[in-house]
């Protein structure tokens, strides 16, 4: 009786976690995928659970760029020093469903005529 | 959180590798893990769960769990919060979070000066007493519960 009660409680907590893990990942996110193109503010950081960037479009918003997890964005021959500071890029992606946040889940990084495809399974998504 | 940040512990968690944030962020669950499993089996039988177990036989052992898993979970989330704890500004999971390991760790403080709880060891413990230790296992429950709860959802800001 107690170990059912217990066990009951247990799958209640997950059954309403579950939409959190939903969640996770690119709920957030608009699903059109976008382009745009500025100037590296911060260069690409591959720490945390993904790398990360900063660029300045030409209406001076400063947009997070958020890539894959550390390994991929890295695997995908992205590394802190593959783009300077100053250069321009532009970033195909999902930008936050929040308008007034300036964060993009990006796909693909394009930076001196080289593609960065930091997510190759969405990449049927950009343009 | 800029001083954090910039610290070495900041830069330590940037600058060694791409997996080790998630070597960092498995032990720091790995902790969590070991904290809450330990205090749930006090905390329960605190509310009266497995009341024919003597609750100084559960106390030693839980306690020390605990206590591992606290000092782990601390350390590996200073370096997860060093890592880019400029980000955490703002997000108000973090601000639930913190201030709910403080209350649960004040009332782990309470509990221990609490003469029920010292007395345990000792002797059968009066009606009243189990009653307020009771009350101090589910204010437990409460606040891991939220601080848990409260630094999943940090992600999701």
């Amino acid at each position: 009786m107690r170990l059912s009660l217990f066990l009951l409680s247990g799958s209640i907590v997950l059954a309403s976690a579950a939409p959190v893990f939903a969640h996770h990942g690119w709920g957030g996110n608009v699903d059109e995928v976008t382009a745009m193109t500025g100037m590296v503010t911060e260069g690409v950081k591959l720490a945390g659970p993904h790398g990360t960037m900063r660029i300045k479009t030409t209406d001076g918003k400063v947009w997070d760029i958020t890539l894959a997890p550390p390994f991929r964005t890295s695997s995908a021959g992205l590394k802190q020093d593959t783009i300077p500071l100053g250069a321009m890029v532009t970033v195909h992606g999902q930008r936050n469903r929040d308008p007034n946040r300036y964060e993009m889940k990006t796909i693909q990084v394009e930076y001196a005529g080289r593609h960065y495809t930091v997510y190759p399974e969405f990449a049927d998504k950009v343009r | 959180m800029g001083w954090l940040e910039g610290s070495a512990l900041g830069h330590l968690m940037r600058d060694n590798g791409v997996w080790f944030y998630g070597i960092v962020n498995l032990t720091h669950i790995l902790g969590v893990a070991t904290l809450f499993g330990a205090v749930v089996i006090l905390d329960l039988r605190l509310l009266g769960m497995w009341a024919d177990v003597p609750l100084a036989g559960i106390s030693r052992p839980t306690q020390r769990m605990a206590a591992a898993g606290f000092c782990v979970a601390a350390v590996s989330g200073a370096g997860l919060l060093a890592t880019k704890a400029t980000d955490y500004i703002g997000n108000p999971f973090f601000y639930i979070k913190i201030p709910a390991i403080g209350l649960a760790l004040l009332n782990v403080a309470l509990v221990h000066f609490t003469p029920a709880w010292r007395a345990h060891r000792l002797r059968e413990l009066s009606v009243h007493e189990r009653r307020q230790l009771a009350a101090m296992g589910g204010t437990s429950l409460l606040f891991w519960l939220t601080s848990i709860g409260a630094g999943r959802l940090i992600g999701y800001w």
